[in-house]
C-alpha cells in the first residue's frame, strides 16, 4: 500500500506539505501525552495511601503556574492553526490556467466531464499538470476525496465547489465519497488514473471516440459501465434497485399502476430521458432522468448493447 | 395617583414601580409609526441596504418592547445584561452563517431549483 | 424524629448518622403514583437514571450490531439500508436519549439541592415535566423506528433527509424537539437554583466545582437548544410542506442547514463533556484527600469553555464552507482548547502529594484523565485546516468524538455514579466488583477505538457499510473491543444491582467528601437536611477520620460544623 504507518502513499505536490503538519501535530501531541499520563502515573504510585506514607503539606493554588500552563499551550496552538491554514490556503487556491474537468456526482457514482465533452466514469489526469476539478451533485450531498492526494471536498446540489491537485507521478488512486448519501454510499467509487503527459492527449483522443472506435454493442456497454446504469441494473438477471437488463429487450414489462409495455427503442429511449414516466413494477421511482447528459448517438449504442443481453429477464 | 418614574427601589425591581400611562401610550405609537415605515420601506428598493434598514426598524422596535413593555428599563442590570448577551449570540449566529453565504455566492447555480418546474 | 436530624445541625453528628430510616426519600410515599408523579428532585433523578441506563442499552446494542456487521466487507449480518438505520439509530439515541440529559439530568438532579443545602430544585414541578418532556421525546424518537427507521445519521444533513423515503423522519425529529425542551427546562431549572437556593456562606466561589460545571452547561442548554428545536422544526415543515429552506431543488441551501444544526450541536458536546469535568474535580480532589488544586482557575475555565464553545461551530463542516469561514472558526477552535487543557493540569497538581486512594470512582477519574487527554489533543489534529481536509469524515473523527464523549463523559458518569451510589440508594457496592468493572470496560473501550484512529488517518471514511479489504483486520479487532466492553458494562450492572439487593447499609460519607451532600444520612430524609446547613470549604478535607467499624468517614466529635 505504500505510505507511513498512518498515512497513505503521497500522490500529490501538497501531500507532503499534509503530512508535515500532520506530522507536526503528531509529535506535540505525543509529547503532551507522555507528559501528562507519566505524572499521572507517577503521582498515582508515588503518592499513594499506603502504610507509613504520611502527605506532606502542599499548596493549593499557583497563579504564575497557571499562567505558564495557559500561555504556553496558546502559543503552541497558535503555531497548529498556522502552519494548518498556511498550507489549507494553497489547497484553496488553484492555479490560473489549471485544466479543468467537470464532476458530477449522483447516488451512487461519479462521472467526470473533459473540456472536449467526453464523459468517463474514471477521472484521467496528466502527471506534473495543476488539474482543477469542477464539481456538483445531481441529487444529495456528495464528498469527493481521494487520500493519496490529501484532497476532500463536499458536493453539492445547486452549487459548484472545487478541489485542485497536481498529480506527482503516474499511477491508480482511490476515490471515495465522503459524504453519507444513502444505501450505497460505501461503493460509491472510482480511481483516478494518472498518465504520463506525452500518453495522456492520446488517451483523451482515443476514448472520447469510442462510439466510432467500438462497435455499437461495446460502446454501449462502455456507457452502462460508466454512466451510472450499473449501480442498479444488473445484467445477470438480478433483480437491484432498478429491473435487470437480461432479456429487457422486446420483452413486455409490466408497470405499476397496471398495464404493460412492449421493450423497444422508444420505450428505452423514454426510460433514460423522463424514467419518472412508466415505473416498471415492483420497482421505487428513484432513476434520475439523463436529459441532456446521453446523446442521442449513445442511447442508441445502449440500446444495441441491450439486444444483447439475450436470456430471461 | 400617578406614580413617577422612578428608578428601582432599594426592596428589589419594580415593586411599587408603575409605568405611568402616557409612556406606554407613547412607545405604543413609535412602534406603530415604526411598523408603517417597515411596509412603507418595501415600496423602494434600497438593493443591498435592504436587509439593513429592515433589520435596524425591527432592532430599534423590539428595543423599546424589551426597555417599557416589559420594564427592562427599570430592573437589575443583570437582566439587561443576559438579554443583551442573548441577542449578541443570534447576532454572531446569523452573522458568521450570512458571512459563509456570501462568500459561496458566486458559486451558487442562479434559479436552481429542479422540484419546482411544472 | 427530631432529635436525629438535628445531628445535622451546628453540632455536626457526633455519632455517625445511620442509613435508611423510614423517612428516607426512598420510603417516604409508596405505590407507583409516588414516584411518576413526584415532586422530590431525587426521585426526578432516580427517574431519570433508570431511563437514560435504558436508553444507553438500547442505543449500546445498536452500536454491537454496527460493529458486528462490520467484521467482514460486504454483507455479514443485514443489508445496507438496515445497516444505515442502526447507526442513525446508535447516534441519535445515545446523543439526544442518553449523553446530553447524562450527568445533568441523571446525577445532577440528584445531588444539585443537596451540594447547596437546599431542600429540592428551585422549580420541583418544571423538574418533573422534564423528565416527562424526556419521556414523550423518548417515545416519539423509539417510535420512529417502527413506523420507518430512519437512515440520515444523527445529523439529519439535507437534502438527503428532506427527501429520503423513510416514514421515521418527522416522527423522530419531533422527538428531538421535545427533548430539546427537557433539556431546557433543566437549565432554566438549575441556574436558578444556584442563584437563589445557595446558604449562607456559600458564595460563587466557595461552590463545589461540580456546580460551577452545571450552571455552565445550564446555560448552555438554556441559550443552545432553541437553535436545534428551531432547526428541526424547520426541517419537519421542509418535509411535510415542501417550503424550500434547506433543499436545493426547492430552491433551499443545504449548507445553512448545516450552520443552524451545528450552532446548537457543538455546544451540546460541551453540554456533554462540562458536567463530567465537574464530577472529577470532585472524585479527584476528594480521593487524593487533598484540597483541589487551582480552584478558581477550573471553575472560570467552564465558564471560558461555555462561552467560546459558541465560536466554532464551523469546524464540523471545514469541506462544505468557504475558505474564509473556514480560517476563522479554525483559529476560534484552538482557543477553546486551552481552558479544558488548564483543567487537566490542576487536577494533575491536585494529586501531587496528595494521598491517592484507588477506590472505584477514583480508577474511573483517572482513566477520563487518560483517556480525555488523547480525545483532546486528536481534536487538534481535527482543528488544523490542511489535517482537517483528509481526515473529515472518516474513522479518525469517529475515534476522537468516542474518546471525549465515552472515554471523557461516559467515564465521568460511571466516576460519578460510583461515587454517589452509596448516597443514592444507602448500599454500598463491592469494591472488586467495581474494580473489574472499569477494567474491563477500559480494556475494551481503547481496544474498540484506538484502532480507529488508524482507520482514519489511512482514509477509511466514516457511515461505511462496506470497506476496502485491506481495511478488514482493523474493523475485526475494534468488534472485538466492543464485545470485550458490552461484557465490562454487564458487570458494572451486575455489581450494582446486586448492591441493591445484598449491599451493606452505607454511611453518610463513605468517601471523606466535605460537599454538603455527605453531611446528611445515607439515603438522604425526604426534605434533605433538618436546618439549613452553613457553607464550609467544600475541599477541606481535614474535618473528617476514617472509622473503620463505619466503614465511612465521621466528623470528630465536638468539632463545629
Amino acid at each position: 500500500m505504500g505510505g507511513t504507518f498512518w498515512l497513505p502513499r503521497r500522490g500529490s505536490t501538497f501531500a507532503a506539505d499534509v503530512d508535515f503538519a500532520w506530522d507536526l501535530v503528531f509529535w506535540i501531541s505525543v509529547f503532551f501525552f507522555v507528559l501528562i499520563t507519566s505524572l499521572l502515573v507517577w503521582f498515582v504510585l508515588r503518592y499513594r495511601e499506603r502504610p507509613g506514607y504520611v502527605a506532606q503539606p502542599a499548596s493549593s493554588h499557583n497563579t504564575p503556574l497557571e499562567i505558564f500552563w495557559s500561555v504556553v499551550p496558546t502559543l503552541i496552538v497558535a503555531g497548529l492553526f498556522w502552519t494548518g491554514y498556511k498550507t489549507y490556503l494553497d489547497m484553496a487556491t488553484p492555479p490560473a490556467g489549471a485544466y479543468e474537468i467537470q464532476v458530477t456526482g449522483q447516488k451512487w457514482n461519479w462521472l467526470f466531464t473533459y473540456p472536449n465533452g467526453y464523459v468517463d466514469g474514471q477521472l484521467h489526469v496528466p502527471e506534473d499538470t495543476p488539474v482543477r476539478l469542477v464539481m456538483t451533485s445531481q441529487d444529495v450531498m456528495h464528498a469527493f476525496f481521494v487520500p493519496t492526494f490529501r484532497v476532500k471536498r463536499d458536493v453539492l446540489p445547486g452549487r459548484y465547489t472545487d478541489l485542485w491537485f497536481e498529480a506527482i507521478e503516474p499511477g491508480t488512486h482511490e476515490v471515495l465519497c465522503a459524504e453519507y448519501c444513502g444505501t450505497s454510499h460505501s461503493t460509491m467509487l472510482t480511481k483516478v488514473v494518472v498518465h504520463e503527459r506525452a500518453d495522456y492527449e492520446r488517451w483523451l483522443a482515443e476514448a472520447s471516440d469510442f462510439l466510432r472506435l467500438l462497435p455499437p454493442a461495446e460502446a454501449g456497454q462502455l456507457l452502462y459501465a460508466q454512466r451510472g446504469c450499473k449501480q442498479c441494473h444488473s445484467v445477470d438477471g438480478k433483480a437491484g434497485i432498478g429491473p435487470t437488463l437480461q432479456g429487457l429487450f422486446g420483452h413486455d414489462q409490466p408497470l405499476t399502476g397496471g398495464g404493460s409495455v412492449r421493450v423497444d427503442e422508444n420505450y428505452i429511449r423514454e426510460s433514460v430521458l423522463v424514467p419518472r414516466a412508466k415505473i416498471a413494477a415492483g420497482y421505487e421511482a428513484v432513476m434520475p432522468s439523463y436529459q441532456g447528459r446521453l446523446r442521442d448517438e449513445e442511447i442508441a449504442a445502449i440500446v444495441e448493447y441491450l439486444k444483447t443481453l439475450k436470456g430471461s429477464p | 395617583m400617578a406614580h413617577p418614574a422612578e428608578a428601582t427601589s432599594e426592596h428589589g425591581p419594580g415593586v411599587g414601580h408603575v409605568v405611568p400611562i402616557r409612556t406606554l401610550l407613547g412607545v405604543l405609537a413609535v412602534l406603530l409609526v415604526l411598523t408603517i415605515a417597515t411596509v412603507a420601506i418595501t415600496l423602494f428598493d434600497l438593493g443591498r441596504m435592504n436587509i439593513v434598514v429592515a433589520l435596524a426598524i425591527a432592532f430599534v422596535k423590539g428595543a423599546l418592547v424589551l426597555l417599557y413593555f416589559m420594564h427592562l428599563r427599570w430592573d437589575r442590570p443583570f437582566n439587561a445584561i443576559v438579554l443583551v448577551s442573548a441577542i449578541l449570540f443570534v447576532v454572531l449566529f446569523i452573522g458568521f452563517s450570512l458571512l459563509d453565504t456570501f462568500q459561496y455566492q458566486p458559486e451558487v447555480i442562479p434559479g436552481y431549483a429542479p422540484a419546482l418546474e411544472p | 424524629m427530631r432529635t436525629s436530624e438535628t445531628q445535622l445541625g451546628a453540632a455536626g453528628p457526633a455519632a455517625a448518622p445511620g442509613p435508611s430510616r423510614g423517612d428516607d426519600y426512598l420510603r417516604h410515599g409508596t405505590g407507583i403514583r409516588s414516584w411518576l408523579f413526584t415532586l422530590d428532585h431525587k426521585r426526578i433523578g432516580i427517574l431519570y437514571l433508570v431511563s437514560i441506563l435504558s436508553a444507553f442499552f438500547l442505543a449500546g446494542m445498536f452500536a454491537v450490531l454496527v460493529r458486528t456487521e462490520l467484521l467482514t466487507p460486504g454483507k455479514t449480518i443485514v443489508d445496507a439500508d438496515t445497516y444505515n438505520q442502526f447507526f442513525t439509530l446508535h447516534g441519535a439515541v445515545m446523543i439526544f436519549l442518553f449523553i446530553i440529559p447524562g450527568i445533568p439530568a441523571a446525577l445532577g438532579n440528584f445531588v444539585l439541592p443537596l451540594m447547596l443545602g437546599a431542600k429540592d430544585v428551585a422549580f420541583p414541578r418544571l423538574n418533573l415535566m422534564s423528565w416527562w418532556l424526556w419521556v414523550t421525546g423518548a417515545v416519539l424518537s423509539v417510535a420512529s423506528i417502527v413506523i420507518g427507521a430512519v437512515d440520515t445519521g444523527w445529523t439529519f444533513y439535507t437534502p438527503y433527509s428532506t427527501t429520503t423515503g423513510q416514514k421515521g423522519v418527522v416522527p423522530i425529529v419531533l422527538g428531538v424537539f421535545i427533548l430539546g425542551f427537557s433539556s431546557i427546562f433543566t437549565g432554566l431549572n438549575f441556574i436558578v437554583t444556584v442563584h437563589k437556593l445557595r446558604p449562607k456562606g456559600m458564595t460563587w466561589f466557595r461552590m463545589p466545582l461540580f456546580l460551577w460545571a452545571i450552571y455552565s452547561t445550564a446555560v448552555l442548554q438554556v441559550l443552545a437548544t432553541p437553535v436545534l428545536g428551531i432547526t428541526v422544526a424547520l426541517l419537519a415543515a421542509e418535509r411535510l410542506m415542501g417550503l424550500g429552506i434547506f433543499d436545493p431543488a426547492l430552491g433551499g441551501d443545504p449548507v445553512l442547514f448545516q450552520h443552524f444544526f451545528w450552532f446548537y450541536s457543538h455546544p451540546a458536546v460541551y453540554i456533554m463533556i462540562l458536567p463530567a469535568m465537574g464530577v472529577i474535580s470532585e472524585v479527584i480532589a476528594v480521593f487524593s484527600r487533598k484540597h483541589i488544586f487551582g480552584y478558581r482557575f477550573i471553575a472560570m475555565s467552564s465558564v471560558a469553555i461555555a462561552i467560546l464553545s459558541f465560536l466554532v461551530w464551523g469546524h464540523h463542516m471545514f469541506t462544505s464552507m468557504s475558505p474564509l469561514a473556514n480560517m476563522l472558526f479554525s483559529a476560534l477552535t484552538f482557543s477553546v482548547s486551552i481552558p479544558s487543557a488548564i483543567k487537566v493540569f490542576n487536577w494533575l497538581a491536585t494529586m501531587y502529594k496528595g494521598t491517592i486512594q484507588l477506590r472505584t470512582p477514583m480508577l474511573y477519574a483517572l482513566a477520563f484523565i487518560f483517556l480525555f487527554t488523547i480525545g483532546g489533543l486528536t481534536g487538534l489534529f481535527l482543528g488544523m485546516l490542511a489535517v482537517d481536509v483528509h481526515l473529515h469524515d472518516t474513522y479518525f473523527v469517529v475515534a476522537h468524538f468516542h474518546y471525549v464523549m465515552f472515554g471523557g463523559t461516559v467515564m465521568a458518569f460511571l466516576a460519578g455514579l460510583h461515587y454517589w451510589w452509596p448516597k443514592m440508594t444507602g448500599r454500598t457496592f463491592s469494591e472488586i466488583g467495581g474494580q473489574w468493572g472499569f477494567w474491563l470496560v477500559f480494556c475494551g473501550f481503547n481496544l474498540t477505538f484506538f484502532i480507529q484512529f488508524l482507520m482514519g488517518s489511512r482514509g477509511m471514511p466514516r457511515r461505511y457499510y462496506d470497506y476496502l479489504p485491506e481495511q478488514a483486520i482493523y474493523h475485526q479487532i475494534s468488534s472485538v473491543g466492543s464485545y470485550l466492553t458490552a461484557v465490562g458494562f454487564f458487570v458494572v450492572a451486575g455489581c450494582l444491582w446486586r448492591s441493591l439487593r445484598q449491599g451493606a447499609p452505607a454511611p453518610a460519607n463513605p468517601w471523606g467528601g466535605n460537599s454538603l451532600e455527605w453531611w446528611t444520612p445515607s439515603p438522604p430524609p425526604h426534605d434533605n437536611f433538618a436546618e439549613t446547613p452553613v457553607a464550609d470549604d467544600p475541599y477541606d478535607y481535614a474535618n473528617w477520620t476514617y472509622d473503620p467499624a463505619l466503614g465511612g468517614y465521621v466528623r470528630p466529635p465536638g468539632r463545629p460544623a
